[in-house]
């Protein structure tokens, strides 16, 4: 129902409008951007790291496991009969590939969060309250 | 005037605010429909097993065995407290349901008497 961003008081504290140059727009799509990328990374993440826990999870089950006993482990859509310590070497290198994953999600996340700093302070030195760049 | 102004911003916010905790509200309760199915179409494949058969979890990439007690008060336990979760959730959103009526109806009362303002100030204009 409300449509306004600024109360009356506010917009007419503002002044003058400042003219948004091509370079501003430039600089406001690209912080949109980056805040879209931002979300899926965040997406992502969530994902990886649920299935880091249930690796975790299995991991520590079969530690537990008699050495004898054969597992199905899931390759794809079928299930192979694999022994102990053969289901333990596998799980390790799913486990060691999905935190390598997660640290370049991470470092992506850094660097994107860094650009939106970036973009956040030169976009409010220009324009002051007349921009809201809060996600 | 300003004041209404404030007073009408104030009440849509909270009305606002209601549509979204409704919306949500759903949206849990939804979810919560959806784990109660699967969990009874286990507790049903469970009744259907033979005392020789063996029960087995995915957890990651492994299959794991189960004892069947425990998969079974496992099953069991989940579908209690999803049942109370839903009970739970569905009583918030009458309240919630309600709290958006009686909002609704406060706005409506303020843009009213807004109006029946606005009409006698414009009366008495033209009276001046």
């Amino acid at each position: 129902m409300n449509r306004r961003m600024l109360t009356k008081e506010d917009e007419d504290g503002v002044g003058d409008e400042i003219e948004v140059r091509r370079e501003d727009q430039d600089k406001i799509n690209k912080f949109s951007r980056l805040h879209q990328h931002e979300l899926s990374i965040e997406e992502e993440l969530k994902l990886k790291n649920k299935e880091k826990e249930e690796l975790d999870d299995i991991t520590t089950e079969l530690e537990l496991a008699d050495e004898e006993d054969i597992f199905p482990y899931k390759i794809g859509d079928a299930f192979f009969h694999v022994p102990l310590p053969h289901a333990q070497e596998m799980l390790g290198i799913s486990a060691a590939r999905v935190e390598e994953e997660i640290t370049e999600l991470e470092d992506k996340m850094g660097a994107i969060r860094d650009e939106m700093t970036q973009l956040k302070i030169e976009l409010y030195a220009r324009f002051g309250k007349t921009i809201n760049l809060e996600t | 005037m300003a004041d209404l102004q404030a007073r009408m911003q104030t009440l849509s916010e909270e009305f606002t605010k209601f549509q979204n905790d409704l919306q949500e509200a759903v949206g849990s309760r939804q979810k919560l429909e959806a784990q109660r199915q699967e969990n009874l179409g286990v507790q049903k494949e469970f009744g259907k097993l033979k005392a020789d058969e063996t029960i087995y979890k995915l957890i990651g990439p492994v299959l794991l065995k189960q004892d069947r007690t425990d998969a079974e008060s496992t099953v069991n336990g989940r579908l209690e407290f999803i049942t109370k979760e839903i009970s739970r959730l569905e009583s918030h959103i009458k309240d919630t349901q309600a709290k958006i009526e009686k909002k609704k109806s406060e706005i409506i009362q303020l843009q009213t008497s807004a109006q029946a303002a606005a009409a006698g100030g414009g009366k008495q204009a033209v009276k001046a």
